[in-house]
């Protein structure tokens, strides 16, 4: 039986009919065809599907879409604003040379999103921590972190 | 220079940082096909029949493929051919490919996959090198388990052990490696609008991928297109084919686009890995740490298949000696098929390995004589003019001394920190020291590269290579060197890259090559155009060309400083295309098969890392705290994505000494292979060299496996510094530390 799912994707509202097994990130991906957020293990452990639900950190292959109903998504799709200027942490991540392969990218801004909302000054352990579920192969993170911590000092 | 050596960021950051990026998985197409591959659960069998007759009433299933749809050869490999695409009548790997299932919907395809039913016949299978070599071993290939057996000989090492004052002679052991890319591999398959059977999909090397396409098919090169999607990793694992073979096949026989997207688990189970070696090593020294003898055996397991098995047995053996001058060398070294899962390229090709046993030599060496471990690394250094054990005199940028000189205020630095030791005693720290080298390149042929520059009547330049980049920078490289030559900024430039629709033959992203030869293909390239345009000028305005030279992307004369022509004027006032071209294949001699005789390397990268590390002595949890690499790159054209490199590779070769170890059978996902995350990786000081290679371009030798190399060896290092023991075996997990500590404490209570 399909369901009929309401919610807020990057400020605009959708309504869709889906499959009640689908997860957030087949809704987004396969049926709504917005491939900017990545599958890398679809199983919880790499971070690489990461979005914002009422501004949390969540990995989209593990999360029901039912349960995003009447509730706020962002993905990486929405992160510059109305203006069309990036995203303070997109700009930090190029500055920072932050970027190799990017396919955690998308995630890995989401969930320093995450972090820097809740705590606009962490530490260099809490960024550790805040990112720590996302896995990058290729750079070896400092650059992020630093990418991080430089948006932390500007706000 | 205004475009070299700056670390402008990557030219493709902007789509990425965006989501816009398309990886494999994300290519649009109109209903495409889904494909599914089946796959055998036995080590080692014949194949009686494939039963596909269920499968195929399956709902929305349009056709299964087995071997006997191959039209062309069944077999592939980039040095020994002998891997099938899909099995015919054996399967070698439980993973193994044995049919191929088109349906409209990927759930239809995936129901198929377990209806499909292969009836085997066992086979007794061999799981360890040391098992396929007796002589009553079942034959996993006709021709013998024994894939190639490499010797390098110098001097004599009888006399070099006796001239010794100590000898040391230990094993040491690694094991599988995934390369644990973050994009599953995917991609689709379509017939373009040529008529081409066409590939899209994350590559490191699209021409490589077309010749093994068309031979699979039967087609003509020209018949046949590889487009690399936008790459999420690849670290050697997308040198050999991943998806392409299945894209090609079923869009070959369909004539409709098809879609395969490989699950996480898959990717584990099928992609190659880094090759597990057993290393013997014996070491002969003076007194005053001066080697004198080195002898070495080097065993390997290639799996299944013989991929790269050939490389890393003969780039291990050539690096076994490692950035010292050894007068009398021997080394065996053995690769051997297994039915375990097969080994490939992964960055480094078997040096990361054989790094780990030479520098724990020299660290032995160096604890035995009671000389500081940097010193000891100086004494034997290699340097301009000495022939290394293949016989080739190094004749230019030989940074190793250099990086050892460097690197040794931060040991001191180190040292003074571990005063503090004693208010947490069931912590110890030490610190690790460890130097490699790397030949750029492939080993002892010919791996050339080539590209071309044009500039339009319109005023448009386009630039064409055919580097795969994968997440490392080459485009932004590729690019920086064409602004240096014509000093337009790279924006200006557009860059046409691994498409064989458009692009010529580069050779693959593997062996830290593409700075280097492909670096030089776009330099000359550069060079062939600034010439022509000179030559276009000098016959438009009627000047002689000596008198004409390249600025800024202006033509300007010597002798009439007022004369200044943009060369986009020159090529409109021309009308036609100008066109520059360039090739590179770096000077090297095949190795002699008696003795491994010969120049197999153009050029070495050099590097020193020092690793500061903690022992809990409790847990046997190993902590690194800070990494010092420095490097000699020759020249660093983008000094930000060469520490990009450095830093990463660090990342990796932790992962590698501490946490990395896939287990046949066991490991299956990113559950159960750990791999270091931000709460795992040290603080690092990358230090650049740049000892300028004469024959790179602006003087660049090469980064990207290099980064890799002395990390892990740096720790192990570090660790027995620590606790007074020392780890054979990689990777050091807490077990391994925990037991050698306990060790410690019963010999020496
Ligand atoms: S894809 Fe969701 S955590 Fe890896
Ligand atoms: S940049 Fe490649 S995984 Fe992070």
């Amino acid at each position: 039986m399909k369901k009929i799912l309401h919610f807020i994707l990057n400020g605009e509202p959708v309504e869709m009919e889906i499959e009640p097994h689908l997860t957030l990130l087949q809704v987004l991906r396969d049926r709504l065809e917005m491939t900017g957020t990545k599958e890398g293990c679809g199983m919880g452990e790499c971070g690489a599907c990461t979005v914002l639900l009422d501004g949390k950190s969540v990995n989209s292959c593990i999360y029901p879409a039912l349960e995003v109903e009447g509730r706020n998504v962002t993905t990486i799709e929405g992160l510059m604003n109305s203006r069309g200027n990036l995203h303070p942490i997109q700009k930090a991540f190029i500055e920072h040379g932050a970027i190799q392969c990017g396919f955690c990218t998308p995630g890995m801004i989401l969930s320093a999103k995450a972090l820097l909302d809740e705590n606009p000054h962490p530490t260099e352990e809490e960024i550790r921590n805040g990112i720590a579920g996302n896995i990058c192969r290729c750079t070896g993170y400092l650059q992020i972190i630093q990418a991080i911590k430089a948006v932390s000092q500007k706000t | 220079m205004k475009y070299v050596g700056i670390g402008i960021p990557n030219v493709d950051v902007l789509e990425k940082v965006l989501g816009q990026a398309r990886y494999g998985a994300d290519l649009p197409s109109e209903s495409p096909l889904h494909l599914k591959v089946v796959r055998s659960t036995k080590p080692h069998a014949k194949i009686v029949e494939i039963l596909t007759e269920e499968a195929l009433c399956i709902s929305g299933v349009e056709r299964i493929f087995t071997a006997k749809d191959i039209p062309g050869r069944n077999l592939v490999g980039t040095i020994t051919k002998d891997q099938p695409v899909l099995a015919s009548d054996r399967v070698r790997y439980v993973g193994e490919a044995v049919a191929l299932i088109a349906a409209e919907n990927p759930e239809a395809s995936e129901e198929a996959a377990k209806k499909v039913i292969v009836i085997y016949e066992d086979l007794p299978h061999v799981t360890s090198p040391e098992e396929a070599l007796s002589i009553d071993a079942p034959l996993i290939h006709e021709k013998g388990n024994l894939l190639l057996e490499f010797h390098l000989r110098k001097g004599d090492v009888q006399t070099g052990f006796k001239e010794a004052e100590v000898i040391i002679e230990e094993t040491y052991t690694t094991t599988w490696v995934d390369h644990a890319y973050l994009e599953p591999d995917a991609g689709l398959g379509y017939i373009d609008e040529e008529g081409r059977v066409t590939v899209i999909c994350p590559t490191q090397n699209v021409h490589y991928d077309q010749k093994e396409i068309a031979s699979l098919l039967s087609l003509p090169l020209e018949k046949v297109r590889i487009i690399q999607s936008t790459t999420g990793g690849g670290f050697g694992g997308r040198l050999d084919l991943t998806v392409q073979g299945f894209l090609a096949l079923a869009t070959f026989h369909l004539k409709r686009p098809v879609k395969l997207i490989y699950t996480p688990e898959e990717v584990f189970q099928v992609i190659s890995k880094r090759h597990p070696l057993k290393i013997r090593y014996k070491s002969g020294a003076k007194k005053d740490g001066t080697l004198t003898a080195v002898e070495v055996d080097i065993l390997g397991d290639t799996g299944a298949y013989a991929s790269y098995g050939p490389t890393v047995c003969i780039r291990s053996a050539i690096h076994a000696t490692g950035p010292y001058k050894v007068p009398n060398v021997k080394v065996r070294s053995r690769m051997v098929y297994t039915n375990n899962p097969w080994s490939g390229a992964m960055r480094g090709f078997g040096v990361p390995q054989i790094a780990f046993a030479h520098e724990s030599q020299m660290d032995i060496l160096a604890r035995v004589l009671e000389i500081d471990p940097i010193e000891i690394r100086l004494r034997n250094a290699l340097q301009v003019g000495y022939e290394t054990a293949t016989g080739q005199p190094l004749m230019a940028s030989v940074g190793i001394g250099e990086t050892l000189k460097k690197i040794r205020i931060f040991t001191e630095e180190a040292r003074g920190g571990r005063k503090d030791e004693s208010r947490e005693p069931k912590i110890k720290r030490g610190i690790g020291v460890s130097s490699m080298w790397y030949g750029i390149g492939y080993t002892g042929i010919a791996n050339p590269s080539t590209a071309q520059i044009e500039i339009h009547p319109e005023g448009e330049i386009r630039l064409f290579t055919g580097v795969a980049d994968i997440g490392q920078g080459s485009n932004t490289i590729a690019l920086q060197i064409a602004s240096e030559t014509l000093g337009l900024p790279p924006d200006e430039i557009q860059l046409i890259h691994a498409d064989t629709g458009f692009t010529t033959d580069a050779g693959p992203t593997a062996a830290s090559r593409q700075t280097y030869i492909s670096g030089n293909a776009i330099l000359r390239a550069s060079k062939d155009l600034e010439r022509k345009m000179i030559k276009e000028a000098s016959r438009l305005f009627g000047i002689g060309e000596n008198d004409l030279f390249l600025e800024e992307g202006k033509i300007k004369s010597r002798r009439a400083p007022r004369i200044s022509i943009p060369i986009k004027e020159i090529a409109k006032r021309c009308g036609t295309v100008i066109r520059g071209e360039g090739t590179f294949d770096p000077e090297t001699t095949p190795l002699d098969p008696e003795t491994g005789k010969g120049v197999p390397y153009a050029t070495y990268a050099f590097a020193t890392h020092v690793a500061e590390v903690e022992v809990d002595m409790e847990t046997g949890k190993v902590k690194v705290n800070r990494v010092i690499a420095c490097h000699d790159v020759g020249k660093a054209i983008n000094p930000k994505n060469v520490i990009g490199q450095i830093i990463g590779g660090v990342a990796m070769g932790t992962g590698f000494a501490l946490m990395e170890e896939f287990i046949p059978g066991k490991t299956t996902s990113f559950v159960n292979y750990l791999i270091p995350t931000s709460k795992d990786v040290p603080e690092v000081i990358p230090i650049i060299v740049e000892d300028k290679e004469p024959t790179g371009p602006f003087g660049a030798k090469g980064v990207g496996e290099c980064a890799l190399i002395a990390t892990a060896p740096a720790i192990i290092n570090g660790i027995a510094d620590a606790i007074g023991k020392r780890i054979y075996r990689l990777p050091a997990s807490l077990e391994r530390v925990l037991e050698a500590i306990q060790k410690r404490k019963m010999k020496s209570p």
